[in-house]
């Protein structure tokens, strides 16, 4: 052990812990038996050995091991050490010991506690002697007697379902289409799906329900396929179908759902659906929460591909691998890349600061979400041990790891704060001619203000000690705060110089060039206002300086460390260096700390100097660096190239302010070099076992599994595996989650699970006969909503039959349609409606985050100081993780941290409140009574139209005479107008709260 | 004005009961008061979270060592270092700012750094050797919280709401007051999969004063109470009316679901005209402020949320967290450089948790309610870059327990001679999670739920409950 570490036994200076152990050995091999030393310990009778093992080593493994190593207590890691096989075979983590090699013995690493990931017992570090007791043992070739195999039976038998009864489990067979079932009623059923529906309502000897009514189906169906209540006229068309042929309704009715399905509100209706399955959000919430610029593109890539009934097998291949697919146009290529983000907009925890275990618990987020929401099962079970219950053994979820793994989400694993991949997106025709112009155009100023930087520097007279014109300057010469040395804290010896007369004040400091790494100073400003900051440093360069000064600024956004090469003329007037631009608070922390750590020539410092913003502005519009310091006024070449850089610099901030900027999407990138992943032993990132070749769910593999190429990820074939029809839960899984969207329960009501601790399908028929269909109908989700909402098990009543709900309360047989709480979506989209204020906009961005320093405060404050108040549909709502728009919160939106098939529903008392008290209910219910009262029509008329929009019905006879009772203000009271204004607004704010309003019936 | 306690006795409203009404018929109410694994010690928690890490070195984990090796220069496995290099670095030992001493009959060590709750160490039971995942502040709050890092999984208030109900159903079973938004922020607080009856409710938020600090939406600012009155009345009304249509469309079938949102205005209205007075701390005597430092600008904030916790924990509310942190990513006791700071931080909350323990004990509440503090790490016992202050340190730290269940005046584990590494009877912070549900009668082992096929736990698959800690 070379270094010091903190240990007891490591901190003391004067002792090696190991020499130690060394002279210690002999006292405790003569205390316990006549045993010849190490090295020798071979030459021990076996009878000595066994006594060893019985008076030294049995207790201590009795004592310190056994209370998690043997099957009287419980068997962690795998791992037995109350028998020889035991330890022979090992635990998770292979073999503990290696007879004769204590220094290659797992074992001895984790009882020295030198292996970081593994330090056992867990609690306290054993005793030197102790330990040496069983390097001893393992240098003896750690006899043992406790012969005779572990029970395997003390193991509870695993309750996961072997490989080939999971492939006779229904979710892993793929889906055949049955034939129709014949039924009683023939003139019942309007689809496929109705005969199976009532064939099993007639075999369980159900009645169903009636048909909804007319203006039940309306409000049903618009919310259903819009997220919308249907206008008047809208409701008016729908009564026309009662005066209808059947016949004739049924077309009016269809024509009626095809115009839904193309309105771009079917978009943004079921994008939300999709993504709450993708756990969409724009931002990263978790430790450090961090704006996602670009979520919003893949937001409208869901909503548009939606509206364009894109295959959802290709919206789902585009999702995982669209940045490897062929795109034959600018326009395709953008979407592709866009659809990425799929993968990328998890709630990461960029600070995670060991940067393997973030980029594994990426790969198990990337999988949880592509399995819960495409595969319908969880995978992350089987990321510790091969899965409990279903046929996923670890090494399935290793296979697919590695190709997540073999994929690139983050920039590097390197940042303090890790950072998701922006990738440039093409354009096409003028557009894209102009950005690439304007793109080469900023290139080439960039390398020419670089070279006109270096031109000046080279030109700039060197400042030598004799030179006249470099003289000291007094800290009230300088702009800004200055902290100057003699204000500096001070750590170790610093010497005080004055020999290079350039500095600041009394003199600089100087470090001696000694005691690396023990010496710095930390300058702390006390800046008179909140603001950012160009913050300088002042130091003397020659040659014998170190050019790896580390200099860190804490500021009110983090921190940053800046080298600084301290052998290069300082750029600003001879004196300074610019650390960066930083914001500071008054009466906050904030510091520049110099260090000489690890310095390569003498550290020196003189000032530093926090200087605002504006007045840099000030100080560079003023001509040219001033005053005694311009030593090289008299050099017209400097002067010219200094000019140079000036105009330089103003064009380049022109062009990088200008609004032409090539649109980015957050996506992610096949790795450089793909590789396989090693199994995690327990989820271990540093306890690796045996390399699994990339690869799918064996299970779910039916036909021949796409090949992986060496060179790609394996990302495309997932793709075409997930997406395909030989996988058996792809299309089930999607079927069925529409099912529940239209109908409230899936036919597998537990939409997120369809291994064995799900439900089994109600009618397992009629999902495979849906799944089958959708797939030769080409994916289309439109149609299958179609034929969905036509049936008339989507058309019934949510109430029916007293015999039908004792006998299946939980409809498990479909008799009726089930009722459904409004959203929180649609809640808040109808009132917004109802009051007028709707922005019908589709799409674009809704928050403005544009590039955002991970390290910056400022990404955090657009979160937490953000005010909602936008008024466009609620799937435009900024979705940020860590501040959720209250409505949200209280009416039981998805949690976007996580792939959610289905919501939960509560009834809460804040929900109330929310309705009763909230500014939003109380405004949109002022404006939305300004809107009615507006129309001019009389009281009757005004109720009657409050009760069309809010509750899509008329109101009752009783009802009527309520409203007006209530809105009606004498004419002589006083304020009369005003008066009967709030009571309109309190009519429809209660009409919001009200019970009917909250359901779909 | 009504009094408090008979409110809370008597009305039927709250979040308890209105869980109790969602149900349908024969359900049981998932926040109603539930059997404990094991009779329990403790009926209830107070967390006072110090977010940023309060330093152990220089508050209670006394090491002379770094008096007397102050400025030394000396190899420390750096936990940021690790994580990032894999590798140690040198650092300078830097000595406790603040002077330690015996204190108490228990003669337990504390420093200056907190002058009142140092006369309390004999209520205290320290735990030296804590040591937790995560080195960056994120990562470690979120799994004080919630034991993991980086999974979306219930927070610890959530699971002891779900392990045990409430024990008044006219309050919410879980608080947390003036919760930052910062550090994983609402996932703090958050259910994750458990029902969401088990989310902490939020009374104010870092940053915002703690005088304000409320239940949303009480009242509607611009309605006298005789308007929110009438408003009340209509919407009965208007909801008989559609009771009434439901139950003739429904051929009479009885809707326990629909008489819960019923029931739910009913309460809520209650909840609207009386619950104010219960979060209400200016009735309180004036010693009792003064006893929370409350007259004190210093400690004002942070005595008026410690003042609420009891009044909360009064009221039978399981898990009260009491947080001191702000909205930054560098929360308050994140002294990397100015230690001194760390006195600003000490004279906010020192009072007040001082306060707050001798009003729980003159009450009688210590014997049933345990009380909980500490931040997500300590820090390290050399200057972070040799500079003024100190980084963070999750591999040993200082918490401390008091009150129910819990051994007084005493003090588990230690540090190394630096106090950086724990090395005695280390408890890591599944084993405190799991110590904590013990305490309140739940084994950690046993305190599951059942979430997309699989049993999950607070403790996941770790956790001990430390033993030596419990009376």
């Amino acid at each position: 052990m070379a270094k010091l570490t903190s240990h007891p036994s490591a901190g003391r200076t004067s002792e090696a812990p190991h020499k130690r152990a060394a002279t210690a050995r002999p006292h405790l091999l003569l205390a316990g038996a006549a045993l010849a030393l190490t090295g020798a310990a071979t030459g021990a009778t076996p009878a000595e050995q066994m006594e060893f093992f019985e008076k030294k080593v049995r207790p201590l493994l009795v004592d310190k091991c056994y209370n998690c190593h043997s099957p009287e207590h419980k068997v962690k890691g795998g791992l037995r050490l109350d028998t020889r096989e035991g330890w022979v075979t090992g635990g998770d983590s292979g073999p503990a010991l290696l007879p004769h090699q204590p220094e290659t013995s797992l074992f001895m690493s984790a009882v020295g506690y030198t292996n970081r990931d593994l330090k056992m017992p867990p609690k306290q570090k054993l005793s030197d002697e102790e330990i040496a007791v069983f390097r001893d043992w393992i240098a003896m070739g750690a006899p043992d007697p406790r012969t005779g195999a572990p029970e395997v039976a003390a193991k509870t038998a695993s309750k996961a379902m072997s490989m080939e009864d999971g492939r006779k489990f229904w979710a892993f067979v793929p889906p055949v289409k049955p034939a129709l079932p014949a039924v009683k009623d023939s003139a019942w059923p309007a689809t496929g799906a109705d005969h199976f529906v009532l064939a099993g309502l007639e075999s369980a000897g159900l009645d169903h329900a009636d048909d909804a009514p007319l203006e039940v189906l309306a409000r049903r169906l618009y919310f259903d396929l819009t997220g919308m209540p249907p206008t008047t006229a809208e409701l008016h068309e729908f009564q026309q179908m009662a005066g209808q042929t059947q016949e004739a309704a049924l077309a009016s009715y269809g024509a009626i759902v095809d115009r839904l399905l193309s309105s771009p509100r079917f978009g943004e209706r079921w994008g939300r659906h999709w993504l709450d399955l993708a756990r969409f959000a724009e931002s990263s919430g978790g430790g450090r929460t961090l704006p996602f610029k670009d979520a919003w593109r893949y937001r409208d890539y869901v909503i548009e591909s939606l509206n364009q009934d894109m295959p959802l097998d290709r919206f789902i291949s585009e999702q995982l691998a669209g940045d490897l697919l062929p795109a034959a146009t600018s326009a395709e290529r953008r979407r592709q890349l866009t659809a990425t983000g799929f993968l990328v907009l998890g709630p990461t925890n960029y600070e995670e600061q060991d940067k393997q275990l973030l980029r594994m618990d990426i790969v198990d987020e990337q999988m949880d979400t592509m399995g819960r929401a495409f595969l319908g099962m969880t995978l992350s079970c089987a990321r510790c041990h091969d899965h409990k219950f279903d046929p996923i053994p670890a090494s399935d979820y290793y296979a697919l790891a590695g190709i997540f793994r073999s994929t690139r989400t983050l920039k590097n694993y390197k940042d303090n704060v890790a950072h998701w991949i922006d990738t440039p997106l093409p354009m096409e025709g003028e557009v894209e001619t102009r950005l690439q112009a304007h793109e080469t155009r900023l290139e080439k100023l960039t390398a020419d203000v670089a070279a006109a930087k270096k031109r000046i520097k080279k030109l700039s007279p060197k400042v030598e000690a004799k030179d006249a014109k470099a003289r000291p300057v007094a800290p009230d010469e300088l702009p800004g705060v200055v902290v100057d040395d003699s204000q500096a804290t001070v750590v170790g010896t610093w010497k005080t110089s004055t020999r290079y007369p350039t500095y600041v004040g009394e003199g600089y400091l100087h470090d001696q060039n000694e005691d690396k790494g023990a010496k710095t100073l930390t300058f702390t400003p006390k800046v008179p206002q909140d603001g950012r900051y160009e913050v300088w440093l002042s130091y003397t360069a020659l040659n014998d300086r170190a050019d790896n000064v580390p200099v860190t600024i804490l500021h009110a956004d983090g921190e940053e460390t800046v080298r600084v090469d301290e052998r290069a003329e300082p750029t600003i007037n001879g004196r300074f260096v610019s650390l960066g631009q930083y914001r500071f608070v008054a009466g906050g922390e904030g510091y520049v700390l110099v260090s000489n750590d690890g310095t390569n020539g003498i550290v020196t410092a003189d000032a530093v100097v926090f200087v605002p913003l504006d007045e840099i502005a000030k100080l560079q519009t003023a001509s040219a660096p001033a005053g005694a310091d311009s030593a090289a006024a008299g050099n017209t070449q400097l002067q010219a190239a200094q000019a140079q850089l000036k105009d330089l610099e103003k064009e380049l901030k022109q062009l990088q302010a200008s609004p032409l900027a090539r649109p980015e999407a957050m996506t992610v990138q096949d790795d450089s070099e793909p590789e396989d992943c090693k199994i995690h032993v327990r989820g271990s990132i540093r306890n690796l076992g045996a390399e699994v070749p990339r690869g799918f769910l064996t299970v779910a593999q039916h036909g021949p599994a796409p090949k992986i190429p060496d060179a790609e990820s394996g990302r495309r074939q997932l793709a075409e595996w997930v997406a395909n029809r030989n996988n058996p839960l792809t299309a089930r899984v999607l079927v069925n989650r529409t099912w529940m969207w239209l109908h409230g329960e899936g036919l597998v009501r537990t939409v997120d699970n369809f291994g064995t601790t799900g439900e089994k399908p109600t009618h397992p028929e009629l999902l495979d006969a849906l799944a089958v269909e959708f797939m030769e109908d080409g994916w289309s989700l439109k149609r299958l909503v179609k034929r969905l909402v036509t049936g008339r098990t989507y058309r019934m009543a949510s109430t029916g039959p007293e015999a039908s709900l004792q006998a299946d309360p939980d409809n498990r047989h479909w008799w009726r349609q089930n009722r459904r709480r409004m959203d929180a979506e649609s809640i808040r989209d109808s009132i917004l409606a109802m009051s007028g204020q709707l922005d019908p906009k589709v799409g674009g961005p809704n928050v403005k985050a544009d590039a955002i320093d991970s390290n910056s405060g400022a990404a955090q404050n657009l979160e937490y100081n953000y005010v909602f108040t936008d008024v466009r549909r609620s799937v435009y709502t900024p979705a940020f993780r860590n501040k959720r728009l209250e409505l949200f919160e209280t009416f039981d939106f998805a949690d976007i941290n996580q792939p959610l098939g289905r919501r939960s529903s509560s009834t809460v008392a804040p929900q109330a409140l929310y309705f009763l008290n909230h500014p939003f209910m109380v405004e949109q219910s002022r404006l939305a009574a300004q809107r009615l009262i507006a129309s001019g029509a009389g009281d009757d008329g005004l109720v009657r139209q409050a009760y069309r929009e809010i509750l899509a019905r008329p109101p009752g006879p009783r009802e009527l005479r309520l409203a007006l009772d209530f809105v009606t203000v004498s004419a002589s009271e006083q304020d009369a107008e005003a008066r009967r204004f709030d009571n309109w607004s309190l009519l429809i704010q209660t009409l919001f709260a009200s019970v009917d309003f909250r359901y779909l019936n | 004005m009504l009094d408090r306690r008979h409110f809370l006795q008597t009305t039927a409203c709250g979040f308890g009961s209105l869980a109790l009404a969602a149900m349908a018929q024969g359900a049981p109410n998932p926040l109603a008061a539930r059997h404990t694994h094991f009779p329990a010690k403790a009926k209830r928690v107070i967390f006072l979270f110090m977010a940023g890490g309060v330093s152990h070195v220089d508050s209670f984990d006394y090491k002379p060592r770094l008096i007397r090796d102050n400025g030394k220069m000396m190899e420390f496995e750096d936990q940021r270092a690790i994580a990032k290099t894999g590798m140690g670095a040198a650092q300078r030992i830097m000595q406790p700012l603040w002077e330690f001493k015996q204190q108490g009959e228990s003669g337990r060590w504390a420093s200056s750094l907190f002058p009142h709750m140092s006369q309390k160490v004999d209520e205290m039971c320290f735990v030296h050797s804590m040591h937790t995942e995560g080195v960056a502040h994120g990562p470690a709050t979120l799994f004080l919280h919630t034991g993991t890092t980086n999974f979306i999984r219930p927070s610890m208030g959530s699971w002891i709401s779900y392990g045990l109900g409430t024990e008044n159903e006219n309050l919410p079973s879980f608080v947390s007051i003036s919760p930052s938004l910062s550090n994983g922020g609402p996932r703090n607080y958050g259910t994750a999969f458990l029902p969401a009856v088990h989310q902490g409710t939020t009374l104010g938020r870092a940053g915002l004063p703690a005088r304000d600090a409320t239940i949303r939406n009480l009242r509607n600012p611009l309605l006298t109470p005789e308007q929110q009155g009438r408003q009340f009345d209509l919407l009965r009304s208007i909801n008989d009316e559609q009771m009434r249509r439901a139950t003739s469309l429904a051929q009479g079938q009885a809707d326990a679901e629909l008489d819960a949102v019923i029931n739910s205005y009913e309460l809520a209205w209650r909840l609207q005209t009386n619950a104010p007075d219960t979060l209400d701390v200016t009735s309180e005597s004036p010693a009792t402020l003064d006893l929370y430092g409350i007259n004190e600008k210093v400690s004002e904030n942070f005595g008026r949320q410690c003042l609420m916790a009891r009044k909360l924990a009064e009221s039978g509310v399981r898990y009260i967290q009491v947080n001191y942190t702000d909205n930054s990513n560098n929360p308050a006791w994140d002294q990397h450089s100015n230690l001194p700071k760390h006195a600003d931080h000490a004279a906010a909350v020192d009072k007040p948790i001082a306060g707050l323990l001798a009003d729980l004990k003159q009450r009688g509440l210590l014997e049933d309610t345990l009380v909980w503090w500490g931040g997500e790490f300590g820090r390290t016992p050399y200057a972070e870059r040799n500079g003024t202050g100190r980084d963070h340190n999750p591999v040993g730290f200082t918490q401390w327990l008091a009150g129910a269940g819990v051994k007084p005046g005493y003090a588990h584990g230690a540090t190394d001679d630096f106090g950086h590494f724990a090395v005695q009877d280390k408890v890591h912070m599944h084993d405190m999670h799991a110590t904590i549900l013990h305490l309140l009668g739940l084994d950690h082992e046993k305190l599951t739920f059942r979430y997309a096929g699989r049993d999950f736990r607070l403790t996941d698959v770790h956790g001990h409950v430390v033993k030596e800690l419990l009376t």
